[in-house]
């Protein structure tokens, strides 16, 4: 286990009639950063205002800096939270927003003040103190309420889809400075969004909240190559499904007969997912697929085929996209094939 | 076309709201006025020179008025904001319910309330006093007030304070650092309608006050009676005066403090 | 489980004074109590009260004159609200001063309704400069009228401040979604103004008129300045009764006052069961 950070262990929270969370584990070291992503009801929000102890939980401990602080009020727990869109106090000025958790701690002026400008410094708005919280744009509001959450020295920042409420413009500026912010300060850092390319780009690891509890925590590469459940691999947008069945270390589907790849143990009727980027279509008159449409995306092109009868997505070369109608090869890279047990 | 229209209707506005003062002014000095001369034929200036020289009651009626209606808007304001806030942390029916109960105090005729409450104040030794009457003039103010605060704090955005809290603050912080402090144009605001329902009352002081509490409503109201428009005019007009100020004030003070999102 | 106890505990401390009074008065009422020497409770003094013909024409009156000015007031405040609310300076000019006479003193509105409307007031003196009159018998009585077009009109005047607010803010907070919407449907200005602005106002200012309706059925000071003597508005009558030199029938001015307590409850409770039919406006 890690000194500080966060350890979640059981935790068990009703949403009035609804199931809710339940058997929720897990842990976020020192500087590490994970994303809790999840479709929208599905609790996020609810996990993150539990562990700061905004909301009552059932059953479970949370624990901070190796601290139990389960029954701990809000105020005590080294938890800050920020809300999607975290409000500055309006009656209070930049700096003393900034100032906010050092006054109630009583720490002396002349730090306060010191340590407010480093923040404020390290935030990029430098000048920015005497300022009224609605003079700001978006960015620099958003920017504040980091610098006065990192101003708490919490071990743990909660932060509730930090990025989506911004401009994509402004993305950018915020992710930059909230990087900077746990470089320099190290706090253990749980965000919780809806956006996988988001919690791809922020976090160390990913753990996705599915029906009420945690269907896996991986690093992105990982839970992207190898999601653990049919369930998992849905909810990423992966395409291509076929069934099919493993036979002497072979998966035998519609689409012919693949080598299982090393280091997985699979045997009996399963689905096979052939992840769209490792599929190429090859132009060629005598192709066995057909090209049923194309489909333009700002990452790349792909075409969606149909061989024996099986659709599927394939990544094509953008020099040469072929037509809807025309016939194609398919190359399919076995290495990336993923094989799930089918859901009941 | 149009716009001759909404001229028009502009004028009738802006010519109602503001011409009832200037009649008041005028009524206020009216000396000799016969029939159908728009204007009074004499000026007599006697109901402001005796007033500021202490021969009229309105003078003293006011300064009367004016502690009445400070302490009504200050204590129905204190009692009224942690009511509100119990109230608007309901749910369903007991939030209708609470608020239905602080309705009562704000819909009963304050005729009625006045009877009932005229020997019960009597019989505890309030009747015809200054704190008699102050308790009255809270009845419906504490109603009101809850009512406004209700409706402020059950759309009350929680955020801040939710922040306020992981920040580090324990409830009390949050109260005084926080909630009060965002709070503070409501609560002023709140404090002036208490002022001004004490400071246009009638029936509760008449009744509770025994007419022995000389407030400027009842003073004004006595010269209505016994006819005496001028000093009438007068007095209305010092009625009319604070609420105006207290008007303008606000539209001054009505740069919002909101909450900001980021 | 704590929180609402707690909650309508306090509701109860700002309720309690109005239980006192309504306790007081119901005891008052049946003789249990009272400004004439306690006799023991019996009903009689209610019914003899309540059958009398003069205390229904005051109901009545007072009825109708909370009514007449309750929705003079009101379609005067729609029709400026819908027509003023732009950002011009004619808009603005138009809302700032039609709030003037938002905080002033009821009171003063019942001088400036004898100063205006009565026999000699202002109005019967520009009739004549405008040659409609002759003589100040020739002016209609206004005052202490038996139809009280005077008291409903001063009560409009005030009133209309607060309702033109309200309907303002209605606006601001959804009117112009609404209007485009019916707007881009092909919904012509005039049938806009009668199909969704008007409908959406009136509903938002549905509770504020209920509570202008009821503050006015029981005002005190406006009536008594500007309502007949035959038949007494009904918190004219109230008073009068109280301060009756017959002692006996001091304590009929109970009756008088839970039948106004009554009355005003049987506004709020018909709203709420009018509001719980219609369904929500923030759908």
């Amino acid at each position: 286990m890690t000194t500080g950070g966060l350890v979640v262990g059981g935790l068990e929270i009703g949403f009035g009639d609804a199931p809710g969370l339940r058997a929720i584990s897990f842990s976020v070291a020192r500087a590490e950063r994970v994303a809790v992503v999840g479709a929208s009801g599905s609790g996020k929000t609810t996990l993150l205002r539990a562990v700061a102890g905004l909301v009552p939980i059932h059953r479970g401990t949370v624990v901070v800096g190796s601290r139990d602080v389960t029954r701990l009020p809000p105020e005590l727990r080294g938890a800050v939270y920020l809300h999607q869109s975290p409000v500055l106090f309006p009656h209070l000025t930049v700096g003393e927003n900034v100032a906010f958790a050092l006054r109630l701690r009583r720490v002396p002026e002349r730090e306060t003040l010191k340590r407010v400008q480093e923040l404020l410094t390290a935030v990029g708005l430098p000048d920015f103190a005497p300022r009224a919280p609605r003079s700001l744009s978006g960015g620099q509001r958003h920017r504040v309420a980091l610098a006065r959450a990192v101003a708490a020295a919490p071990e743990v920042l909660l932060l509730d889809e930090p990025l989506s409420a911004l401009d994509p413009t402004l993305r950018d500026e915020v992710r930059v400075a909230l990087l900077g912010l746990q470089a320099e300060y190290s706090p253990a850092l749980l965000l919780v969004t809806h956006d996988l390319d988001e919690a791809a780009l922020m976090a160390d690891r990913i753990a996705v909240l599915l029906n009420g509890t945690l269907a896996q925590v991986a690093p992105p590469a990982e839970l992207f190559q190898r999601p653990d459940s049919l369930a998992v691999a849905r909810f990423l947008g992966m395409r291509n499904e076929i069934p099919g069945r493993v036979r002497s270390g072979r998966f035998e589907c519609a689409l012919g007969s693949f080598p299982v790849p090393a280091g997985i143990s699979a045997a009996g009727e399963l689905v096979g997912i052939i992840p769209v980027d490792a599929v190429d279509v090859v132009p060629s008159p005598s192709g066995s697929a057909r090209v049923l449409g194309v489909i333009h995306r700002v990452q790349g092109t792909s075409v969606l085929v149909s061989r024996n009868g099986v659709e599927l997505e394939a990544r094509a070369a953008a020099s040469s996209t072929p037509k809807a109608g025309e016939t194609v090869d398919l190359r399919i890279y076995p290495e990336r094939l993923i094989l799930l047990p089918a859901i009941a | 076309m149009r716009s001759r229209l909404r001229l028009l209707m502009a004028g009738v506005v802006i010519l109602s709201a503001a011409l009832p003062f200037a009649v008041l002014a005028v009524g206020s000095v009216a000396g000799e006025w016969r029939w159908p001369a728009l204007v009074p034929s004499a000026i007599e200036g006697d109901a402001w020179t005796a007033t500021l020289a202490g021969g009229t009651r309105l003078g003293p009626a006011l300064l009367y008025s004016l502690a009445l209606g400070l302490a009504t808007g200050v204590l129905g304001t204190c009692v009224a904001l942690p009511v509100g806030r119990a109230i608007a942390e309901l749910h369903g029916w007991r939030r209708h319910l609470g608020a239905g109960m602080v309705f009562l105090p704000v819909a009963a005729p304050p005729i009625a309330l006045g009877t009932g409450l005229q020997l019960t104040s009597l019989s505890v030794g309030l009747g015809g006093t200054f704190q008699g009457v102050l308790l009255a003039h809270l009845i419906p103010t504490t109603g009101y007030l809850s009512l406004f605060f209700v409706g402020i704090l059950s759309v009350w955005d929680r955020r801040a304070e939710d922040e306020a809290r992981t920040l580090g603050a324990n409830p009390r912080q949050v109260l005084t650092r926080v909630t009060l402090p965002m709070l503070r144009p409501s609560i002023a605001a709140a404090a002036a309608l208490g002022f001004l329902i004490s400071w246009g009352q009638v029936p509760l002081t008449l009744l509770v006050g025994r007419g022995r509490v000389p407030t400027l409503p009842l003073e004004v109201f006595g010269y209505v009676q016994s006819g005496q428009e001028r000093f009438a005019a007068a007095g209305a007009l010092l009625l009319a005066l604070p609420p105006l100020l207290a008007l303008g004030a606000a539209r001054l003070a009505a740069r919002d403090v909101d909450v900001v999102p980021v | 489980m704590r929180r609402s106890w707690k909650g309508l505990a306090a509701a109860g401390v700002v309720a309690a004074p109005v239980g006192v009074g309504v306790v007081y008065a119901a005891a008052a009422a049946v003789g249990l109590v009272g400004v004439s020497r306690p006799d023991g409770a019996s009903g009689q003094r209610v019914a003899r009260v309540l059958a009398e013909p003069a205390v229904w024409e005051s109901t009545l009156w007072s009825l109708w004159v909370a009514s007449a000015s309750t929705i003079l007031a009101g379609a005067a405040a729609l029709g400026t609200a819908a027509v003023f609310r732009g950002p011009g300076r004619l808009d603005r000019s138009a809302r700032s001063a039609a709030v003037l006479p938002l905080p002033i003193p009821h009171l003063v509105a019942g001088v400036l309704g004898l100063l205006i409307l009565g026999q000699s007031g202002l109005l019967g003196r520009a009739a004549y400069a405008l040659r409609l009159v002759q003589a100040p018998a020739d002016v209609p009585a206004l005052v202490y009228d038996g139809w009280g077009v005077g008291l409903i009109l001063t009560l409009a005047w005030k009133e209309f401040a607060f309702l033109v607010l309200v309907a303002w803010s209605a606006l601001a907070e959804r009117g112009a979604a609404l209007e485009e919407a019916a707007r881009t449907l092909g919904a012509s200005p005039g049938q806009t103004f009668r199909r969704v602005t008007a409908p959406v106002l009136l509903r938002a200012m549905l509770p504020a008129g209920v509570a202008v309706f009821t503050f006015i059925l029981g005002s005190f000071e406006v009536a008594a300045l500007l309502g007949p003597s035959d038949p007494l508005p009904l918190p004219v009558l109230t008073l009068e009764r109280y301060t009756d030199a017959d002692l006996g029938r001091r304590s009929d001015a109970f009756v008088l006052a839970l039948l106004g307590i009554g009355l005003a409850a049987l506004a709020v409770g018909g709203h709420e069961w009018a509001r719980s039919r219609w369904p929500d406006l923030e759908g």
